[in-house]
């Protein structure tokens, strides 16, 4: 018994390791064109159906318990008739030293070999830690056991899980997706391709702010986006080695007047 | 994208045609108890998905989609990769359509009124007894030489159905079949007829200009073709090309769009067509305009010098006088005009002002500019039809005692028209009402019968995308699941009624069903057409192709052929002062406009839950509505945040919470449509105000359209809860850098060196 302890903790001490999943086959990689994002929220709508989100009503939402997975922060500066609008889509930064893996007693949020932070559902006991520990505030707990009327039950997506009362959930870069796509790949005895896995949100998204792929594969589009200039990751101080990277919105300075530009 | 790559892209699944491919047969009794796969259905495999290429019809832009099926259930919504329209994309309101199929709030089966109009009370019947009802009703109308009586009004529908209904109508001996819904670009169809000789919507091809001053069109959310003009604008903000391309977006209230613009022109509303006509003047006085006409422009112009303009619209002369430089300079460059800027009483000719700035600049008929489309394969409603549809001529009638039966199918004028047309009462007027609707809906309400039509995702249909592309496409809709309760395509139910009736509505429309008559129409279409035959030696062959790609599109580039407008033409149709906001300045200090909300859409998208909970995209407001006021405004009417304000116009008043946005003219206030239901479902039901109700109704004569924007209204605070729900707390970044940006200058610096 004590041997297989021992074996579970050193394992977790490698997944621990900062950086260690570039050594792996895949590193998932999201990256987000503020420039191209219009804040129009198909990726929201998307993630909802994609994932059995639940719906909580009003007075829930009121108490900040609404389900999203990736919502779109915006941000409202200036005063009239100078304001200036920014969006920003947010999802689950599967950061590479996460702090939300730490907390946890349970083991119930880790990361996998892909570079996921991922959550288990059915090991998870709710003592919110991960939500408190993630700076990115993208974690959302079950009050409650939500249900659908009937029919509208029929639509819930049999390859993801319907979570119940007590668990914490968040954004899981549609590793169901994921899944299909490995496993296809390994049955033709080849790499997952550039392109092929495509979560809800990047599915959706109108404007084609959103890109998806694997950073570790050099001609993917991620890693060449992920050379632009435009590059940052958010709130990058804290040092979670996020794995969504967002291209800076092109704008002009607030106050810079341009001639005619006023009133 | 290649076919091959298509089937990758689909990945594990496979790609579907038609439910079961029982055409035209329900392969699960409806309304029944699933039992699952005691015997199971041939294609299916559980745990595999069928994807089935189909035809979004949340709004009217017409995207392809592919529906992913498991067991026999509708799981999720993605957008067509193939589709020249949105291009694999897909917005919130698509996404939800699930949300429609499978609603609990569904009319179940067919439905007999038993109480008053009105009252809700209604007994189930047969299909057999719902549709002889109707058949005698019709019979009588035809025994007493009355079938002018008949009126028929739907949603706008371009595709076969259309086709079918025609047929019927006019074998039957009506004129009065009618297109209604609130959102249908009467104003910019009728103002390109008259500037450019184009009775119809060009494509605006967003993706490739390089400056997009855009009239409060709000294609983010709403605005025509929503997911094609988004995916436009992604291309054309970083689509790869050096150069940046620049929005500037003048409307009195930021809409998403304009929350995205690199400069927003906060215009006196109503005052934009002389805006419009004062750029076009500087274009002109500025000697860029090198057209023969130069000079009779100039005479037509002349009384839109900058700084008359900038007392009418408060907008800076020498502000008017860069856009202008600006817009003819950079290129391509590409004006447009909808959403608000058509939503006043003068709409029309603000929109005729945007083409002739189009005109002027020369961007009709250009690359990044305005691209007439090529005639549709099947002739839709043209807009000299469209003109004479008119709700308040409608109600007209029917006071009058003219329209003896009414069928009613997916459109919900009780809901979109002010109080003013008295629609309600109207329509009680009407001897005999059937509504073809799946919801019970503020219209639904007075019908005597109901036959609860199919959903999109449960029907066949098709339509031909306007706008579309620059190109010729059709889209195909098949059912991709049987239907979850008793209800039928509405094609199906006139054929049935077609055969009750007998005589020569029986004859001509003597089909099985609707999906044959779709099938033996497109038949036609592909012996007649070479285009579109082309690479499919049968028929069959070719049917099967349509329905795996979801439709057929011409494939290559859009051939730009220029058009022109001309003094002659726009002179009786030009703006010459602002347009015109019915109540008195002093009692009424306020301009009010509405504008449809980004889910609800005219209030259809209102039931769904999915977009009840989804923010606003401006003020991330769920489950609810509200007005929007400058916060100087409100600090002097001591209106704070979430204030429960009444909204008074001369025509009525109503409650609803503040929510104060910098974002909007100090002289104005906005109130989203598509909540405050009073039937709709469990998640629309009394929820929100609906504004329509209190706007006057100003319909243009020339077009048929209602001007939202077409009041002022004066603000009372009435209490300090108005219940206001909001998701996200912050909106302010508080110095954390999370949207970080960079200044056009560095971009320019930079570009090149990203690769993408
Ligand atoms: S769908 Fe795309 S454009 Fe719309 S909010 Fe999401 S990321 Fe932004
Ligand atoms: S734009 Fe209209 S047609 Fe296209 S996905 Fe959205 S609702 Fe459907």
């Amino acid at each position: 018994m004590s041997k297989i302890v021992k074996k579970v903790k050193e394992r977790l001490r490698d997944f621990r390791r900062p950086g260690y999943y570039k050594e792996f086959e895949y590193n998932w990689t999201m990256v987000i064109d503020l420039d191209k994002c219009n804040g129009c929220e198909a990726c929201v709508v998307a993630c909802h159906a994609e994932n059995n989100l639940p719906i909580v009503g009003k007075d829930e939402c009121s108490k900040s318990r609404a389900f999203n997975w990736i919502r779109i922060e915006r941000y409202v500066e200036g005063e009239f008739p100078n304001v200036k609008v920014k969006f920003i889509p947010i999802m689950c930064q599967h950061c590479n030293s996460a702090p939300c893996e730490l907390g946890c007693p349970v083991y119930a949020t880790y990361h996998n070999q892909d570079g996921l932070n991922v959550q288990v559902y059915n090991r998870c006991v709710g003592t919110f830690t991960c939500a408190t520990y993630c700076p990115y505030d993208v974690r959302r707990f079950n009050w409650f056991t939500y249900k659908w009327p009937e029919p509208l039950d029929q639509q819930l997506n049999p390859d993801v899980t319907v979570r119940e009362m007590g668990v914490m959930e968040k954004c899981t870069f549609c590793i169901q997706r994921i899944r299909v796509a490995k496993d296809r790949a390994k049955d033709e005895n080849r790499k997952v391709r550039d392109g092929e896995v495509v979560p809800a949100c990047v599915q959706s998204c109108p404007t084609g702010a959103l890109v998806f792929g694997d950073r570790n594969d050099p001609k993917s589009r991620v890693a060449k986006l992920a050379k632009s200039p435009r590059r940052f990751r958010l709130l990058e101080g804290l040092n979670t080695d996020p794995s969504v990277i967002y291209l800076k919105r092109v704008m002009k300075k607030s106050g810079s007047k341009k001639h005619g530009e006023h009133g | 994208m290649k076919r091959r790559d298509f089937l990758k892209y689909l990945g594990s699944g496979i790609v579907g045609t038609g439910v079961g491919l029982a055409f035209g047969k329900v392969t699960k009794p409806p309304g029944a108890k699933l039992i699952p796969y005691l015997i199971p259905p041939e294609d299916v495999i559980p745990g595999v998905a069928t994807w089935y290429a189909s035809l979004c019809t949340q709004c009217s832009a017409g995207c392809g989609i592919l529906v992913k099926v498991m067991e026999g259930r509708a799981k999720k919504i993605e957008g067509n990769p193939l589709h020249p329209v949105n291009k694999g994309r897909l917005c919130a309101r698509g996404n939800a359509a699930l949300q429609a199929l499978y609603n609990p709030d569904r009319i179940k089966g067919p439905m007999k009124r038993t109480g008053e109009r009105g009252s809700g009370k209604y007994k189930e019947i047969s299909w057999n007894e719902a549709v002889s009802i109707l058949g005698r009703n019709l019979s009588e109308l035809d025994k007493n030489g009355a079938t002018e009586g008949l009126y028929v009004l739907t949603s706008t529908l371009r595709g076969h159905l259309n086709t079918l209904i025609r047929e019927f109508m006019s074998s039957y001996g009506s004129p009065n079949y009618m297109q209604y819904e609130l959102f249908q670009h009467r104003n910019l169809i009728y103002a390109n007829r008259v500037s450019m000789g184009l009775d119809a919507i060009p494509h605006y091809d967003i993706a490739n200009t390089r400056y997009l001053l855009s009239f409060g069109a709000d294609f983010s959310s709403t605005w025509l073709s929503p997911v094609n003009l988004s995916h436009g604008y992604g291309e054309m903000r970083q689509g790869g090309a050096r150069r940046r391309g620049v929005l500037v977006q003048v409307e009195p209230r930021l809409s998403l769009t304009g929350a995205n613009a690199d400069e927003w022109v906060p215009v006196r509303p109503g005052t934009e067509g002389v805006l419009a006509l004062s750029i076009a003047h500087e274009i002109v006085a500025g000697g860029y305009y090198k057209g023969a006409d130069a000079s009779s422009w100039k005479e037509l112009l002349s009384g839109f010098s900058p700084e008359h303009a900038a007392r009418v619209t408060e907008v800076d002369a020498g502000r008017i006088h860069h856009i202008a430089k600006e817009f003819v300079k950079t290129r391509p460059s590409l004006a447009i005009g909808g959403d608000n800027l058509s939503a006043y009483r003068d709409g029309l000719s603000c929109l005729v002002a945007v083409n002739i700035l189009n005109h002027l600049a020369g961007n009709i008929g250009r690359k990044g500019g305005v691209v007439p489309n090529p005639a549709g394969l099947l002739k839709g409603r043209t807009g000299t039809e469209l003109r004479k549809d008119r709700i308040t001529a409608l109600a007209k009638s029917a006071l009058e005692g003219d329209v003896k039966t009414l069928i009613v199918y997916n459109t919900n004028p009780v809901f979109t028209t002010p109080a003013g047309v008295k629609l309600e009462r109207a329509l009680r007027n009407v001897p005999f009402i059937a509504s073809l609707s799946s919801f019970m809906d503020e219209t639904t309400a007075m019908a005597d019968l109901i036959l609860p039509s199919h959903t999109s995702l449960e029907d066949w249909g098709d339509d031909f995308a306007e706008p579309s592309t620059g190109v010729r496409v059709a889209t195909l809709m098949q059912p991709a699941v049987s239907p979850v309760f008793d209800t039928r395509g509405a094609g199906d139910i006139f054929i049935s009624l077609a055969k009750a009736l007998g005589g020569k509505v029986g004859e001509r429309l003597n089909y099985k069903g609707f999906p044959e008559y779709l099938k033996e129409s497109w038949r036609k279409i592909y012996a007649n057409n070479k285009e579109v035959a082309a690479g499919a030696l049968t028929f069959d062959g070719f049917w099967n192709r349509l329905l795996e790609h979801g439709g057929w599109w011409q494939t290559e580039e859009p051939r730009h052929k220029p058009r022109s407008v001309s003094v002659r033409r726009v002179k009786a149709h030009i703006p010459t002062s602002p347009s015109e906001f019915e109540g008195d300045e002093g009692r009424y200090p306020l301009y009010l406009v509405t504008y449809p909300h980004a889910g609800y859409l005219d209030g259809r998208g209102a039931n769904l839950p999915w977009l009840q909970e989804m923010p606003d995209p401006m003020t991330a407001v769920v489950w609810g509505s509200w007005v929007e006021i400058n916060p100087k405004t409100a600090r002097k009417l001591g209106i704070k945040q979430g204030d429960l304000v009444t909204v008074e116009s001369p025509y009525g008043g109503i409650d609803l919470p503040a929510f104060l946005y910098e974002g909007i003219r100090p002289d104005t206030v906005a109130v989203p449509i598509g909540q405050g239901h009073r039937l709709y479902g469990r998640y629309a039901e009394k929820r929100g105000v609906n504004p329509i109700e209190i706007l006057p109704v100003a319909e243009d004569k020339r077009s048929g359209e209602l001007a939202l924007n077409s009041t002022r209204v004066r603000l009372e605070r009435k209490g300090a809860d108005g219940k206001l729900v909001k998701m996200g707390v912050r909106t302010e970044e508080l110095g954390r850098g999370i949207v970080q940006t960079i200044t056009p200058e560095e971009f320019e610096r930079i570009a090149g060196k990203e690769e993408a």
